[in-house]
């Protein structure tokens, strides 16, 4: 019977519905069941620190996840995001101080916000490609900055603003042990809305937007149509991340979402693998738990025989920082397609072990 | 209970626990790397300094301090993440020593609905009112800070330009103008100075907006100067003060310049050169580096926590810092002899004395007073001036001795306690 779990050697599939099944076994479906359970039960068993990193990871894969599917699937290039992220913040703090939205609708209604705003920027992108593109990004990233600092109705200006805690019937989610349930909600409800997405029509109509636009253009594929869409939808995922980050934190800052924010967004996604959604969420894990693991390990260096021997004393919080610069630089260059598909690498190993050849 | 912690440290912490377990966990957030690094250095330098001595000392009455510096860069969101973790359930710190305005005022809800005393580096009048009686500013019960507050501290500079401005005999209004980041740092004083300013007879000119990063403010300089600015306040910090001081030198302007608490001092003096020349700032401590006061004794060992050959020179953010972190020892002293260290103890501790100094900081830090209706701290302001009489290279140490740069003390103005002054 163990073959029902496992694929079979040769393709049998014999429907477009065994063809885009997201789980090709029933093994790998249950896989991820029993791992959603698993850290459904992450917050009986694991401190605030954890459950916070945690956290952390969930809201900045959903951002995350919409701009792997701007410059993963679509091929666009985005390094404005981080001030979609920031308007969903925005956005869904707004909602629920000024007009009484409660949270639980605040933040997809922020995400829809974020969308329009998202569309506007996105038209430069039905024109413009490569290098083009991404100055126009720029441009969207300082005037939405900009923005924020000066529309004191809308963000508190450069004070912020606060933001209420998430709440359903009353009962708040306002430490980190409830709130992690509503990240983790919404971090598999995106992540299945993005999967979803890349079988249907239009995914693929991203696809070939991003493998040939004139072929793409050739087939029928409205170009223009796409390439904006495309910034509506990362804008959307963006301004959902933003919504349950200012949710978390209860507090709304201009500070949060600067270029260097948006550049972060560009490097979860390239190490976790450009066009694979699982990828995001690796690639995302990573940029958040890098830092600090080389906090760890500074801690556990500092004062050890090695400080001593270097004399590296206040010089080791730095050395952290350039560290984390360097594992990047180095994933970059022997693992260039990213996580995603080193793991790949990995269930391939197993699956051919011992013929790996 | 199961905390899948990474080995290694893990191990560590297990062996080292057994000793640190009566240990009081205190947060100190410091802004080493951000927009106000250039006095959040010092200063940090001078609380951890402070705590280091204490715990060398014994510690408060026999318990250590275990103090956990963490630089947050100016930012928001990484000081909200940070409180975050230092309130979590297992070792809730006992108070925290903070910094900067916008993240004082982003925290001071969740300080008061978790009861953790935050003594911060920002003097914002908005967070000195712990009732909200005052009606201009939400209720910041667990809300200190060692200083006058920035707005009384513009108050006092400002009356003191009246009175300059008539000494020197000059005819008409004179020209205030408030200068400064778009940031709460520099925006917290700007309604207070120039309704004070308004009262006093200056002409209120246009707010001047300069970045709190150094850079070419020329610009800012020349308007400043075409606007017939007298008096000009200077919201920022050293670092850009320094870069504008310079512009307004070689723009020429003729600007009476009133930086604040943050916004000069020894180190600033020494590298805005002959351009900080005749700028006055408030300076929170009765004494500063070099002068006669008993606490100084105290500050040098202190001092000696980081700079075992006692060379550095301390500039006054250092000694600030020291006062600032002294008293919240003192007052968690005062819990743990009362009740137990825990927030609301430790937040009483600051109550139980008036016009109070912590033992051996006499004649340094200025005797303070906090009630539970009021977070002013102090209502004296000491005036200084900037003075720089040639070329400042070498150690400012060195210059201070040669007195190429001086502070020299023009004012002290005590003003009074007045209700409408209060939380703005």
């Amino acid at each position: 019977m163990a073959t029902q779990s496992l694929i079979p050697a040769g393709d049998f599939r014999a429907s477009y519905a065994a063809d885009t099944t997201i789980f090709p076994t029933a093994g790998s479906r249950y896989a991820v069941l029993a791992g959603i359970a698993l850290l459904a039960c992450a917050p009986l068993v694991l401190d605030r620190y954890w459950l916070s990193l945690l956290i952390q990871i969930g809201y900045f894969a959903v951002a995350a996840l919409g701009l792997n599917i701007l410059v993963g699937f679509t091929g666009q290039i985005s390094i404005g995001h981080a001030a979609f992220f920031g308007f969903g913040a925005f956005a869904s703090a707004w909602l629920s101080n000024t007009f009484s939205v409660p949270v639980f609708f605040a933040i997809p209604l922020a995400g829809v916000l974020t969308t329009a705003v998202g569309l506007v920027f996105g038209l430069p992108a039905a024109r413009l490609k490569g290098l083009y593109l991404a100055i126009a990004t720029l441009a969207a990233q300082y005037i939405l900055q900009d923005f924020f600092a000066r529309a004191n109705w809308f963000t508190g200006g450069v004070a912020g603003t606060p933001a209420e805690a998430f709440s359903i019937l009353g009962f708040a989610f306002d430490t980190d042990q409830r709130y992690f349930y509503v990240v983790l909600a919404y971090l598999v409800l995106t992540f299945v809305l993005a999967t979803n997405l890349m079988r249907s029509r239009d995914g693929r109509a991203l696809v070939a937007v991003r493998d040939h636009y004139l072929s793409a253009e050739m087939m029928g594929i409205n170009l223009t149509r796409y390439r904006t869409l495309s910034f509506g939808l990362s804008a959307f995922f963006a301004g959902v991340g933003g919504g349950l980050y200012a949710h978390y934190l209860q507090f709304v800052s201009v500070e949060g979402f600067g270029i260097l924010l948006s550049i972060q967004f560009l490097g979860m996604i390239i190490i976790g693998g450009l066009g694979s959604i699982m990828g995001t969420l690796m690639g995302t894990a990573f940029m958040v738990l890098v830092p600090e693991a080389m906090g760890w390990l500074t801690d556990a260096v500092k004062g050890s025989a090695v400080d001593r021997a270097l004399a590296l004393k206040d010089n080791l919080s730095f050395l952290r920082e350039m560290a984390i610069g360097l594992v990047i630089v180095l994933f970059l260059i022997f693992e260039p397609d990213g996580l995603a598909h080193r793991w790949r690498q990995i269930k391939a190993y197993w699956k051919l072990y011992p013929f790996s050849h | 209970m199961l905390r899948p912690v990474s080995l290694v440290p893990a191990l560590a912490l297990a062996l080292a626990l057994p000793a640190r377990a009566a240990d009081v966990p205190i947060g100190h957030l410091a802004d080493q790397s951000g927009a106000t690094s250039d006095v959040g250095v010092p200063y940090a330098q001078g609380v951890a300094d402070a705590l280091a001595w204490i715990n060398r000392k014994g510690g408060v009455g026999g318990q250590k301090l275990a103090v956990e510096s963490v630089d947050y860069g100016y930012q928001v969101p990484r000081a909200v993440a940070q409180y975050k973790k230092w309130t979590s359930g297992r070792d809730k710190v006992a108070a925290i020593q903070g910094w900067g305005t916008a993240d004082t005022e982003a925290l001071s809800a969740f300080v008061a609905k978790d009861e953790v005393p935050y003594i911060s580096g920002s003097y914002a009048a908005q967070v000195s009112d712990p009732t909200g009686a005052s009606g201009k500013a939400k209720a910041a019960p667990y809300n200190f800070f060692y200083g006058p507050t920035y707005s009384d501290a513009l108050r006092a500079m400002l009356l003191w330009a009246a009175e300059d401005w008539k000494a020197k005999g000059k005819p008409g209004k004179p020209k205030y103008v408030h200068m400064g980041g778009n940031h709460p740092y520099p925006n917290s004083p700007k309604e207070a100075g120039e309704a004070m300013a308004r009262d006093l007879g200056f002409e209120v000119l246009p707010a001047i907006v300069f970045a709190l990063a150094p850079g070419d403010y020329t610009a800012q300089c020349l308007t400043a100067k075409n606007a017939g600015a007298n008096y000009a306040y200077l919201g920022n910090t050293g670092g850009s003060n320094i870069s504008l001081l310079k512009s307004c030198k070689a723009a020429g302007a003729d600007i009476q310049f009133m930086g604040n608490v943050w916004g000069m001092d020894e180190n600033a003096a020494k590298a805005a050169g002959e351009a900080a020349d005749g700028v006055v700032f408030p300076v929170r401590t009765a004494a500063v580096t070099g002068g006669s006061a008993p606490g100084l004794k105290t500050i040098a060992e202190i001092s000696k926590e980081s700079d075992p050959n006692g060379t550095v020179y301390r500039p006054v953010h250092y000694l600030s810092g020291v006062c600032a972190a002294l008293y919240m020892v003192e007052a968690i002293g005062w819990a743990k002899d009362n009740g137990g260290i825990a927030g609301p103890n430790v937040r009483k501790g600051f109550y139980q004395k008036k016009n109070w100094v912590p033992a051996g900081m006499e004649g340094v830090c200025v005797p303070s007073t906090w009630s539970e209706n009021d977070h002013r701290g102090m209502m004296t302001v000491s005036i200084y001036r900037a003075r720089v009489s040639g070329p400042t290279e070498g150690a400012i140490a060195d210059l201070m001795k040669a007195g190429t740069v001086k502070l020299e003390p023009v004012k002290t103005v005590e003003l009074p306690r007045k209700p409408d002054w209060f939380g703005w």
